[in-house]
């Protein structure tokens, strides 16, 4: 009861028991300031909470928040035949929290010996005072596992996923690799890099200042897309089969490089495409061969730059005499030729000033237009560049996609190098009838051809047939430009009569397989510098000749001893042909 | 019981005893642990494996000065006047020995170790210049209208807020504002205390300027984000600022996890106001405000002016404390450690805090009520 009348009359004026009032007065003025003062500060509340609270609640958020990706699978790359050519493989990648070790030379001691690091590197990475440092990318998961069952605080293993390749170098210029983030590098990897690359995922969690997880803290979580799976139409087998011919050539010819084509010449899709020597996709960052001396890292990487490099598309070369079936199809075409038409080869023929040799030196003879292909004639096509002049010639170089780019579905297409039209000479005019001095990518001449043999329509060579999710369902299928009518059909069937004799009973005979109709067209071609003597010899056919399903190159860089097409590079072809075209027909 | 209430009540009309007070104190105190728990267990669990570490030891304190408060309280504070003397020389051997046997701690010797107590004796050097003060006063009381004997007796503290300066300047302000705020209410003057208050502006000035590592702390105060000793103040604006409105709730503050270094010391008005936002912010500062107010109503009616001048120094203390606390936590002022009362972690603080509210309320029990 007291404290309540005690409480009740504090709030009442209280009589005075002191004589000075002042102290009173001074007592008041003194918590009115305190007052005051407290006021203000709680104004200072008001102006950081309120006012400025989104500016600092951002950036302790930020402080807060430690975002993790999840890496998206790549996708895959499957051939034809449903063989995977590029797929993924689990891997670690190690790394060290500074703040959370116990015990370093333990923790250095294990990375060494598991990583094969030396212990001045790792020393340096767990000495290091960050809030996570990353030692080693790509450790098998094998090691990774037994870097964990160590226990030791602060060491962290991510898994990862790597690129894979299950056939190390098949059609390594053409799949191509990846980098350390999993982005494409060369290849159908650049090219098909938005398919397959998919979109990472995120864990956004909040951490102590000790970069520790909080456990229940809520993380939000962004799944991730996996890539999807590009199906290409290049078959395994064929492929495979085509690198061993090409290896075979290269080693028995002891030639730079061998490159080898297969497409299908209706539709432009390509069934292999091989430059050998290839080089192991999952080791993409050492060379194919020994190095003979030390070299500046400039200069390794232009020598893997050179390795990695795919010469059926971004090398150009004189085609020579393969390039006579488009000579024969714009002279057709333009009605300025007959298969029965009458030429004479003494062996030359001068144009201007110049006497310009057939390979032949004692010459044909007497011939008609059909031997005069059958022979390569080199008069019977500078005669018939002639016919056409250079306007009608440069007309069909452009009607039949010869000057543009084929736009196949790999980087680094070369553009075909050829005069310009005004300074185009009759000697000119000459050499670019039976394919020299000017120069084109192999895949161009592939290309260029299908659509001269195939009834007359331009096709795109393309390796990507569809887009598959990871469901399996079908996200997009790749559709590719395609021109009809750049030739006549009677021309498509002359050519396809023509050079089904050139190799039935001409220079291609060594293509000859008994029971198919194969047509085609040898050449050996001279690099520059002539002086050097260096040759590129080459075979086209395709099969079968009155409807061709399949169309091969083949080109040999540089081969030693024998250099015609005819010999060293229609067997190769014949080869190549007598083994896909049964395994076709099935 | 019954009996003795009745004796009492014949003697004298109606002995007073300021239970609002005492309810404000338990209150506060109630809240300063719990706060205490959240704020430090973090830092209770990642360095001793117990998340209770601080509160406990706090709680021992807490304790202690509560048996010291009852104690206090049922004293006669006119006792005190007694051991004035003693208060001040005991307050100046104490802060000087711990200049030399002090226990150190971050670099610099606060505490105090006599057996197995550990105690900060500058914490003790307030109540003891609160006391020394009083008496003095008291005793001259006239003779505080005189420019000269205000100096005087600020002849008497400077030596202690000297030795207390000389490893927490801090504190050393605080007994100064306590000794300034003490002789405002004894004077009967203002003017003395206006001329006083643009003598100790231009002195700290100079104080500042003296010396380079005061004054990068006037630029660390001004662009916190720019100095790495600028990192406790930001952290600890970063937790005020995204505390907003209502706060992110009891236990669920981010800055304590270690990025706010010690936050359960000075730093803990920032934590506060992560969790409990400008609203808790503000009602806790209503709670010291009303406490202040009790001690003003208690200082304007003791029975004496040395009970009145004990409470104003107490008073004097709580506010300084509680106004220092906020303005550097808010970035308000440049940096300088000042624990907030009732709140922050440390068990010399609280004991004598507790005592001292002790001291104010067995100034209340003095107050005699006269009912008409």
């Amino acid at each position: 009861m007291k404290t309540f009348v005690g409480f009740l009359y504090m709030s009442r004026e209280l009589p005075f028991y002191r004589s000075k009032t002042f102290h009173r007065k001074k007592t008041v003025v003194l918590f009115v300031a305190v007052l005051f003062m407290l006021m203000f500060l709680i104004g200072r509340l008001v102006y950081l909470m309120v006012f400025c609270s989104e500016y600092y609640g951002q950036k302790a958020e930020d402080l807060h928040e430690r975002e993790r990706d999840i890496k998206a699978a790549r996708g895959k790359i499957i051939d034809a035949t449903g063989t995977v050519l590029a797929t993924n493989k689990s891997v670690c990648t190690v790394s060290v929290i500074h703040s959370q070790i116990e015990d370093p030379e333990a923790v250095i001691a294990a990375l060494v010996k598991e990583l094969g690091l030396s212990e001045e590197t790792v020393r340096k990475r767990v000495e290091k005072v960050s809030s996570i440092e990353r030692v080693k990318t790509n450790v098998d998961k094998e090691t990774g596992d037994r870097i964990r069952a160590y226990g030791l605080a602060g060491i962290k293993v991510d898994e990862d996923y790597k690129r894979y390749y299950p056939y190390d170098t098949l059609a390594s210029k053409v799949l191509g690799f990846t980098g350390g983030d999993n982005q494409g590098i060369v290849g159908l990897e650049v090219k098909y890099d938005e398919y397959l690359q998919g979109t990472d995922g995120k864990i956004l969690t909040l951490t102590d200042a000790r970069g520790i997880e909080i456990e229940n803290a809520g993380e939000t979580r962004m799944e991730p897309v996996n890539g999807y799976d590009l199906y290409i139409s290049m078959d395994y087998n064929i492929q495979l089969y085509c690198e061993q011919a090409a290896e075979k050539t290269y080693v028995k010819k002891n030639a730079d490089n061998v490159s080898v084509i297969v497409m299908n010449p209706s539709n432009g899709e390509i069934m292999a495409m091989v430059n050998y020597p290839e080089f192991n996709l999952n080791d993409p960052f050492t060379l194919n061969y020994e190095l003979t001396q030390e070299v500046t890292a400039e200069e390794k990487q232009n020598l893997l730059n050179r390795m990695w490099r795919n010469q059926c598309v971004s090398d150009t070369y004189e085609p020579g005499s393969t390039f006579k079936i488009i000579t024969a199809a714009a002279a057709l075409e333009q009605g300025v030729v007959k298969l029965d038409d009458n030429f004479y080869c003494p062996g030359y023929k001068i144009v201007e000033d110049r006497r310009i040799r057939c390979a032949k030196t004692t010459g044909h003879g007497a011939e008609t237009f059909e031997t005069g292909i059958m022979n390569s004639c080199n008069p019977v096509f500078i005669e018939l560049g002639e016919r056409l002049g250079v306007d009608n010639f440069y007309h069909y170089f452009s009607q039949f996609g010869l000057l543009s780019k084929t736009n196949i579905d790999l980087p680094g297409e070369a553009a075909t190098i050829m005069h310009q039209k005004d300074n185009v000479g009759p000697v000119e005019l000459a050499t670019i009838s039976f394919g020299q001095s000017f120069q084109i990518t192999p895949i161009q001449l592939v290309t260029t051809v299908s659509s001269i043999i195939n009834g007359g329509t331009r096709v795109t060579p393309h390796f990507g047939v569809k887009i598959v999710d990871e469901d399996g369902k079908l996200v997009e299928t790749f559709d590719y430009e395609s021109y009809e009518n750049i030739c006549s059909e009677e021309t498509s069937e002359t050519m396809q009569y023509l050079l089904e004799r050139v190799v039935s009973e001409g220079s291609g005979k060594n293509a000859k397989i008994e029971g198919y109709e194969i047509g085609g067209k040898t050449a050996t071609s001279q690099t520059l510098p002539r002086s050097e003597h260096k040759y590129i010899s080459s075979f086209l056919g395709f099969a079968p000749a009155d409807d061709p399903k399949v169309l091969v190159l083949v080109v040999i860089n540089n081969p030693q001893g024998m250099y015609y097409g005819g010999q060293i590079a229609a067997p190769v072809a014949k080869e190549i042909l007598e083994n896909i075209l049964p395994y076709l027909d099935k | 019981m019954a009996r003795r209430q009745e004796r009492e009540k014949k003697e004298k009309p109606v002995r007073y005893f300021d239970y609002s007070l005492l309810f404000l104190i338990i209150f506060l105190l109630c809240f300063g642990l719990v706060m205490l728990y959240s704020t430090s267990s973090y830092y209770g669990s990642t360095r001793f494996d117990d998340a209770a570490y601080y509160v406990k030891r706090q709680m021992y304190a807490s304790a202690l000065g509560l048996a010291a408060m009852i104690v206090v309280s049922r004293i006669p504070y006119q006792i005190w006047m007694r051991f004035s003397t003693l208060a001040y020389f005991g307050a100046l051997t104490l802060c000087t020995a711990v200049i030399f046997v002090g226990t150190e701690a971050k670099g610099q010797s606060r505490w105090l170790k006599i057996g197995p107590v550990q105690f900060q004796p500058s914490e003790l050097a307030k109540i003891g210049v609160i006391i020394f003060l009083a008496t003095i006063i008291y005793k001259t009381p006239k003779r505080m209208g005189e420019f000269k004997s205000l100096l005087k007796v600020m002849c008497f503290i400077l030596p202690v807020v000297g030795v207390v300066a000389y490893n927490n300047l801090s504190t050393a302000i605080i007994i100064l504002g306590i000794a300034v705020c003490m002789l405002f209410v004894a004077s009967p003057k203002y003017f003395h205390f206006i001329l006083m208050g643009v003598g100790v502006l231009l002195v700290g000035v100079v104080f500042i300027l003296a010396a380079a590592y005061r004054a990068e702390r006037i630029k660390i105060w001004l662009h916190p984000e720019d100095y790495e000793k600028g990192y406790q103040t930001l952290q600890g604006l970063y937790a005020i600022g995204s505390g907003g409105l209502f706060g992110k709730g009891l236990g669920e503050s981010m800055q304590k996890l270690g990025f706010i270094p010690e936050a359960q010391n000075d730093m803990i008005f920032s934590v506060i106001c992560e969790e409990l936002g400008l609203f808790g912010a503000i009602c806790l500062i209503l709670l010291y405000l009303l406490i202040i107010w009790r001690l003003m109503v208690i200082a304007n009616n003791a029975a004496d002016l040395y009970g009145a001048l004990i409470v104003v120094g107490i008073l004097a203390h709580l506010s300084i404390q509680v106004l220092l606390n906020i303005a550097v936590v808010t970035n308000t002022i440049p940096n300088t450690g000042v624990s907030l009362p009732f709140v922050s972690y440390g068990g010399t603080s609280i004991s004598i805090l507790l005592a001292e509210m002790g001291l104010a309320l067995s100034v209340s029990r003095g107050i005699k009520l006269e009912v008409t």
